[in-house]
């Protein structure tokens, strides 16, 4: 199959760098560029202050155009958050929801993004109703299938009866490499050793993972009560085991952390992408861990890569390291250095 | 190395009227995107040791001021509390803070929509009044 995979940078991956004032805005599109990436994803919410009243203003606009010319990007996907709980004391009705879903896709647009990004918290309900008006502004909706969940499951089945039953070209998937995941992180691992967890459980845990890898993982079925399919997922993959031995060995706080941890990863088959290439517009390469060498500690990112040429994918494969968030408490990371080792691995996988 | 989360700058006494009224500080929230103040659930605060009643705190963003309770319908984007970008707190106190070193500790409590759960942060540093 004819591929044409593109790089991109989700913003989401210079958090560190923009939380401590060292990038802003046009700081993380600079080094965007200089990572080699030609497309960029954006989370407006994080970098855009008064969110969302400068969006609809020329001058902010012009701006932002500007920057991508100078910088020579294309705006890849921008990242949505629903806030259906607004309000402490109720959630959005379904008719506010689809309101603030249409104003996420008109902001997109006049970003200039093609595709938008929505959670798997979003009711399949505000989704369908929106689909005619994301049609009209020509931006697809992705819905991004993260760890627990994943493709050819009874959770994504739900939406390709939906997807069949509207006909609709603009919903689909956007896989995020979480669910890619071989190894657990050395970064995650490395923090729990930090906090005081015993080699041997941090081992059970490992041992553990590495046993559903091989057997492959039981998949999440799909449920709107997501807590309640998340538990089932997890009790289905050995987590009573797993944690009774953890505590057998002595297991504290720290080796149970990593223990419930291990299960916001997961290790989907590749051909998961050629099943359901049809409905893949944009990708999250997330990424934990780069060592010096470019090879990324936790995801398998050329045996994927290798999935998506096979499948003729023609969308970006855009890096979101997730650093921040990991690895928070302890460690000062390089999100920038980070995101470039990256960048380099998806091209050697790419070209290679 | 850990991240800045309080800005090391900011610790002081409040005064009205030549009066010590409590004091105030500034911090970072510990989440990845600016929010509407009405997501915020709690900052449950602890000085020296001594828990301080939700009632006495009073947030500060953009030149306007909530109280707890009303921060929970706070939702227009002139208040967002911008990712990276301090906020600040004012404990109601009366006398404020003595001369010296301190240690403060504050759990911020922050419901995302989208998460089943919410997010708690630990935030502690100790600081000194001069």
């Amino acid at each position: 199959m004819n591929y044409d995979i593109k790089r991109s940078v989700s913003l989401y991956s210079y958090q560190n760098a923009y939380y401590d004032g060292v990038l802003d805005l046009e700081g993380c599109l600079r080094e965007t560029a200089k990572s080699g990436a030609t497309g960029v994803g954006l989370l407006a919410e994080q970098m855009i202050k008064r969110f969302p009243l400068p969006i609809y203003t020329d001058e902010f606009r012009a701006k932002w155009f500007g920057w991508l010319k100078t910088y020579g990007l294309t705006p890849s996907c921008y990242d949505a958050f629903l806030e259906m709980r607004l309000y402490d004391n109720r959630t959005l009705t379904i008719y506010e929801q689809v309101e603030m879903m249409k104003r996420d896709i008109h902001l997109a647009k006049l970003l200039g993004f093609p595709v938008l990004r929505t959670l798997v918290s979003t009711p399949m309900e505000v989704i369908e109703g929106s689909l005619e008006y994301a049609q009209s502004e020509g931006v697809k909706i992705g819905l991004e299938v993260h760890a627990p969940f994943s493709l050819n499951s009874g959770w994504a089945d739900g939406y390709m009866e939906m997807i069949r039953r509207t006909g609709t070209k603009y919903f689909g998937f956007i896989p995020d490499f979480g669910i890619f995941s071989k190894n657990l992180p050395d970064m995650l691992r490395e923090k729990y050793r930090r906090a005081g967890a015993k080699e041997e459980c941090l081992r059970i845990v490992d041992e553990a993972y590495a046993e559903r890898v091989a057997k492959g993982f039981v998949k999440i079925r799909y449920d709107l009560n997501l807590g309640k399919a998340n538990m089932e997922y997890r009790m289905a993959n050995g987590m009573q085991q797993m944690m009774d031995a953890v505590k057998k060995a002595g297991g504290g706080p720290a080796d149970l952390g990593y223990a419930s941890d291990s299960f916001a990863y997961s290790w989907s088959d590749p051909k998961d992408i050629e099943d359901n290439i049809d409905y893949i517009f944009h990708t999250h390469a997330k990424c934990y861990h780069l060592d010096e060498n470019c090879v990324e500690t936790a995801v398998a990112i050329p045996e994927v890569v290798e999935a998506y040429k096979r499948a003729g994918y023609t969308g970006y494969l855009s890096t979101e390291y997730e650093g921040g968030t990991e690895t928070n408490e302890f460690f000062h990371t390089d999100d920038i250095e980070q995101v470039q080792r990256h960048q380099e691995a998806l091209r050697r996988a790419i070209e290679g | 190395m850990g991240k800045v989360i309080y800005n090391p700058d900011a610790f002081q006494n409040v005064y009205q009227n030549d009066e010590c009224i409590g004091f105030s500080f500034e911090f970072k929230l510990q989440y990845y995107r600016g929010i509407t103040l009405s997501i915020i659930r709690n900052f449950d605060v602890t000085i020296d040791g001594t828990s301080i009643p939700r009632e006495n705190l009073r947030v500060t963003v953009n030149g306007e001021t909530f109280t707890m309770d009303e921060m929970r319908t706070v939702i227009d984007p002139a208040y967002r509390w911008e990712f990276g970008e301090y906020g600040k707190v004012t404990v109601l106190m009366p006398g404020g803070l003595a001369p010296g070193e301190h240690h403060i500790h504050t759990k911020q409590v922050i419901a995302p929509s989208y998460m089943p759960y919410q997010i708690e942060a630990n935030c502690e540093t100790t600081f000194t009044i001069a």
